[in-house]
């Protein structure tokens, strides 16, 4: 894994990071390496600080994010203010020389308790709070290397050879960070040509613009430092390679997974989902298309996917924390009237509005036991895109076959990430919309023969009635004692089925030895991480396995039992992106297995190798020590 | 099929409260469909919570009874993804216009073909006589302990400014106009609203059946058009709004029922779902394949490729 090179580019929010990342993922696969690319950013559409932290690897398709970072290139001065820190020794930054007399102290668009921390540090280290000191201090004490470029000249070239309005040079801006990584790293003019053709596909003049400006930086940045970057020739064994975000991943596995109906109501992390979706809802003439609806709240999205799903269409509503709070209720009625719906759930930072635009792991037990009651659902969490795939369409397929709501549980982190994956076999994968009635006979929805009544839908031949109340077979209110009981366990009973009949690799997977001596304890995105987390404690002799949960409502709980019972219960630590170590409380609370130390955080930034790392070292060489909170990253 | 009023009710005894308005509406919406012979499986009442929201039970259509204030949100998802489907509303005061208000609003804007009747009494019958919406400011009605000091909205103003494109009033026990009311509001196409003036026997001692029979006019009697024509210009159409907003705001001594404004030049949200799907209407959600044959998904490893290739490199 040494072969691999991280870099960051940072900038203003509205300044084309986006761009820049999209065309040089795109580059990238199309030479062949694997891209994981993080996107951070602050809830501000214009100037605050953001940045791309990106891993490329010529023999796998990373997910596991560490610091320090081979490269960083700036698009404005507060970018290394920010990052100073991120950067290896001999190490490489770009950055634009008319900044370099930059005070952080006059820089209005960093907020003050992180202004202050930077301040104290660059005082105590550099002694100044100018950015050419600490360029200097950078050269000089790190050995960094800093390639400085004046922006504007580079820009000029632009309205010299093509005559571009000076006014609107400044929106190429984002082509200079990849000129720059594509001198380093020596990605040539066709694969450049590329990935700029992908993002502007079809807009010529864009298109020849950005593809001058980067070559020629990249050819300046060659002859001066060579390709110190450049990357072993890639041996993933792909052919066709899939650049996408979790949203995008997410959308397009439902769209196959046969969503017709998608109601939603806009929120960061989850509204670009249904974008995409509307974006591509025309699936063809003889196929028809996807309905999405912007509706007026929450409590309309899942109101409407409810309504819709009893039509018999596949329907959904895809939202994070504060929506989902709005949608308890219905949530309910859905699991009381055995409706199968599906509710994409991209977790942030919380509570209340929180960290809108950070990622956190920290609404796994809300997922699991919103809404009064009790009532049978799915939770569902994915660790990657591909996982988010396969779970978007069998979360249909749970929803249907014992028609029930299924919560499926992502996060920020993996939502706004882009990955290269590989393109998904969807033969592999069928559509099990359980047991549907055959027209014969008198209709009943709520047939309590069986614990999975035959579903007939609104529209059919029958006539039927659904009700939050509890109700009889023909779904009419009923306070019964005797009904009441009956109903109550027929919906409960479908958990018991679900963990019977579930492919174990929907529940959990293990990563590891057979007989590890220690069990990394995980869910969602921390997956990676602390996948490659075992390998590097392996070289340094321990047998560490990683367990990753999928499914916690309902809980498999046997096998979890078994499978923690291998090792010493001290040795058993969470790695969660939350403070109360939510999925190892609810494996306590279903195994009976207390698990008391874990690796968390919760500053809004994903888990780090390096700091997941020395975690681990500490807790494996401290055994009192419990907990060791996690804060990398700005 | 001709379908049997006797057929539209269900085995489920009807529990409102002995004289209580809500059993006129009942009467009359099965009247209705039956007169308009709407098949039973291809109709949905859809209601919410309180006394006017177990009407779903008692008619032998099918009905989603749903939770408090979002009767209309369900409805839309019905509708939405199933065209074919007559789609009927049946809320409280409190319901649509208190908790659903947002919903009650958001449906005037999609002209969405479907009808909202709104029980009218005044108060929240089913958690026992607090002031509903519609109740005004000053009254105070059997059980609240002190006189309400919440203005009332106007359902009517409220509706037409909503976007609503067939708004009328009329009254539970006057069977033949509700009938004739509701008929008009299903075959309109587009969303219809009904305020339905419905005493509360138990909880409201001031709109009474003595108070609204005293008072009640019908609009049309008067010479009154409310109709908006394709094609009519749009001074002459917000010569109607205005003129029937100012209507709305007669409550007193006369107290008019009727069609307050019907606009049949706004395109219904079918169409507007035309314009981004091109095949909605052929094929909706509801009636569209989503496997093929031996299980698989509908959208084959080809269509995947064609729908997505954006996101699709292939290396060199
Ligand atoms: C979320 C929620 N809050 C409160 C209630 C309690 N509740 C039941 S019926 C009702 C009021 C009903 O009034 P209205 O909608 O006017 O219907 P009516 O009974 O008058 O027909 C209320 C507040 C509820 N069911 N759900
Ligand atoms: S409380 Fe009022 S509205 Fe409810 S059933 Fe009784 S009379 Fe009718
Ligand atoms: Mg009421």
């Amino acid at each position: 894994m040494d072969k691999e090179l991280e870099l960051m580019i940072g900038g203003p929010q509205g300044s084309g990071l986006d761009t820049t990342g999209q065309i040089l993922t795109s580059s990238l696969a199309y030479i062949g390496y694997g891209v994981i690319s993080d996107r951070e950013y602050y809830s501000n559409i214009t100037g605050k600080h953001s940045y791309i932290h990106m891993k490329v690897s010529p023999a796998r398709v990373p997910y596991d994010l560490s610091y320090p970072v081979k490269l960083l290139t700036a698009i404005d001065a507060e970018t290394l203010f920010h990052h100073y820190n991120d950067i290896d020794e001999k190490g490489f930054i770009a950055l634009d020389e008319r900044g370099l007399d930059t005070n952080l102290e006059k820089i209005v668009t960093i907020e003050g308790f992180t202004k202050q921390m930077i301040m104290d540090d660059l005082k105590n280290r550099v002694g100044s709070t100018i950015l050419r000191d600490l360029v200097q201090y950078l050269e000089d004490d790190l050995k960094i290397n800093t390639i400085i470029l004046n922006y504007k000249e580079i820009l000029d070239k632009l309205v010299d050879k093509y005559g571009v309005a000076a006014s609107l040079a400044s929106r190429y801006m984002s082509s200079i960070p990849m000129g720059v990584i594509s001198g380093l790293m020596d990605i040539d003019a066709e694969a450049i040509e590329y990935g700029v053709r992908r993002r502007f596909h079809g807009r010529e003049r864009i298109i020849e613009h950005n593809v001058f400006l980067i070559t020629t930086i990249a050819e300046d940045i060659k002859s001066v430092y060579g390709s110190p970057l450049k990357l072993p020739k890639p041996t993933l064994d792909m052919k066709e390679i899939m650049v996408v975000s979790g949203n995008d991943i997410v959308a397009m596995g439902k769209v196959v997974g046969g969503l017709r109906f998608q109601s939603y109501y806009p929120i960061t992390p989850a509204a670009d989902e249904s974008f995409f979706i509307e974006a591509n809802q025309n699936l063809g003439d003889d196929k028809g298309g996807v309905v999405v609806f912007q509706t007026e709240d929450e409590l309309a999205a899942i109101a409407a996917a409810i309504g819709g799903a009893l039509t018999g269409v596949r329907t959904a509503t895809a939202t994070s924390g504060p929506g989902f709070s709005l949608m308890v209720e219905a949530l309910g009625w859905a699991g009381n009237s055995e409706v199968p719906l599906v509710i994409t759930y991209y977790q942030r930072g919380g509570p209340a509005t929180g960290l809108p635009t950070r990622g956190g792991q920290s609404d796994l037990l809300f997922t699991m036991f919103a809404s009064h009651g009790e009532f049978p659902r799915v939770v569902l969490a994915s660790g990657d895109h591909e996982e988010a795939f396969e779970d978007s369409i069998i979360a249909f397929n749970l929803a249907e076959k014992y028609q029930l709501p299924v919560i499926h549980l992502l996060d920020k982190y993996l939502a706004n990430s882009i990955a290269t994956i590989r393109v998904p076999d969807i033969d592999q994968f069928t559509i099990d919309r359980g047991i549907i009635y055959n027209g014969n006979g008198d209709y009943v929805r709520f047939d309590t023969s069986k614990t999975i009544s035959p579903r007939a839908f609104l529209g059919d031949d029958v006539i039927m009635w659904h009700t939050g109340n509890e109700h009889n077979e023909e779904g009419h209110n009923t306070e019964d004692p005797i009904l009441r009981e009956r109903m109550y366990r027929k919906r409960m009973e479908k958990l018991e089925l679900i963990i019977k009949e579930t492919p174990k690799k929907y529940m959990y997977r293990y990563y590891g030895p057979e007989n590890p001596e220690v069990i990394l304890l995980g869910w969602g995105f921390v997956k990676h991480v602390s996948i490659s987390a075992i390998k590097h404690l392996e070289k340094e002799g321990y047998k560490a396995g990683y367990l990753h949960l999928k499914m916690f409502m309902p809980f498999p709980e046997e096998d979890i039992v078994n499978i923690l019972n291998k090792v010493d219960r001290n040795n058993i630590i969470a790695v969660e992106n939350n403070i109360m170590l939510q999925a190892a409380k609810a494996t306590s609370l279903f195994t009976g297995i207390r698990i008391d130390r874990g690796i968390k955080k919760y500053t809004g930034r994903p888990i780090y190798l390096h700091e997941l790392l020395e975690a681990l070292r500490d807790l494996l060489n401290n055994r009192n020590k419990k907990e060791v909170v996690l804060t990398y990253g700005s | 099929m001709v379908v049997d009023i006797k057929a539209l009710r269900t085995e489920v005894w009807v529990d409102w409260c002995p004289g209580c308005g809500n059993f006129g509406i009942l009467n009359a919406t099965q009247r209705a469909i039956a007169e308009l012979n709407l098949e039973p499986n291809k109709t949905v009442v859809v209601s919410g919570i309180g006394c006017s929201g177990k009407t779903s039970h008692f008619i032998n259509v099918n009905g989603v009874h749903t939770l408090h204030g979002r009767a209309i949100p369900f409805a839309t998802g019905i509708k939405i993804a199933n065209p074919e489907l007559t789609v009927i509303v049946h809320g409280g005061d409190g319901d649509l216009l208190g908790i659903g208000a947002g919903h009650f609003i958001a449906l005037g804007r999609r002209n969405l073909d479907i009808t909202v009747v709104m029980h009218n009494n005044g108060v929240y019958g089913l958690t026992k006589g607090q002031a509903s919406p519609t109740l005004f400011r000053g009254l105070k009605t059997k059980a609240l302990p002190q006189p309400n000091i919440q203005d009332a909205v106007n359902p009517i103003a409220l509706a037409i400014a909503s976007g609503y494109t067939f708004v009328a009033r009329t009254y539970s026990l006057n069977i033949k106009h509700y009938v004739e009311t509701l008929k008009m509001a299903i075959n309109h196409k587009g969303t219809a609203f009904i305020d339905v003036l419905q005493p509360c026997v138990v909880y409201n001692d001031i709109y009474t059946k003595d108070f609204f029979k005293e008072r009640m006019y019908i609009l049309e009697k008067n010479g009154w058009d409310p109709v908006v024509e394709p094609g009519t210009p749009t001074e002459t159409i917000e010569e109607k709004i205005k003129k029937a907003i100012e209507k709305s705001l007669e409550w007193g001594d006369k107290i008019p029922i009727g069609v307050f404004y019907h606009n049949k030049a706004v395109p219904e949200f079918g169409e507007r779902l035309n314009t981004q799907i091109p095949n909605y209407t052929e094929l909706p959600p509801a009636k569209q394949k989503i496997a093929r044959d031996d299980g698989k998904p509908i959208i084959t490893n080809s269509d995947f490729r064609r729908l997505f290739s954006r996101y699709i490199v292939t290396r060199r």
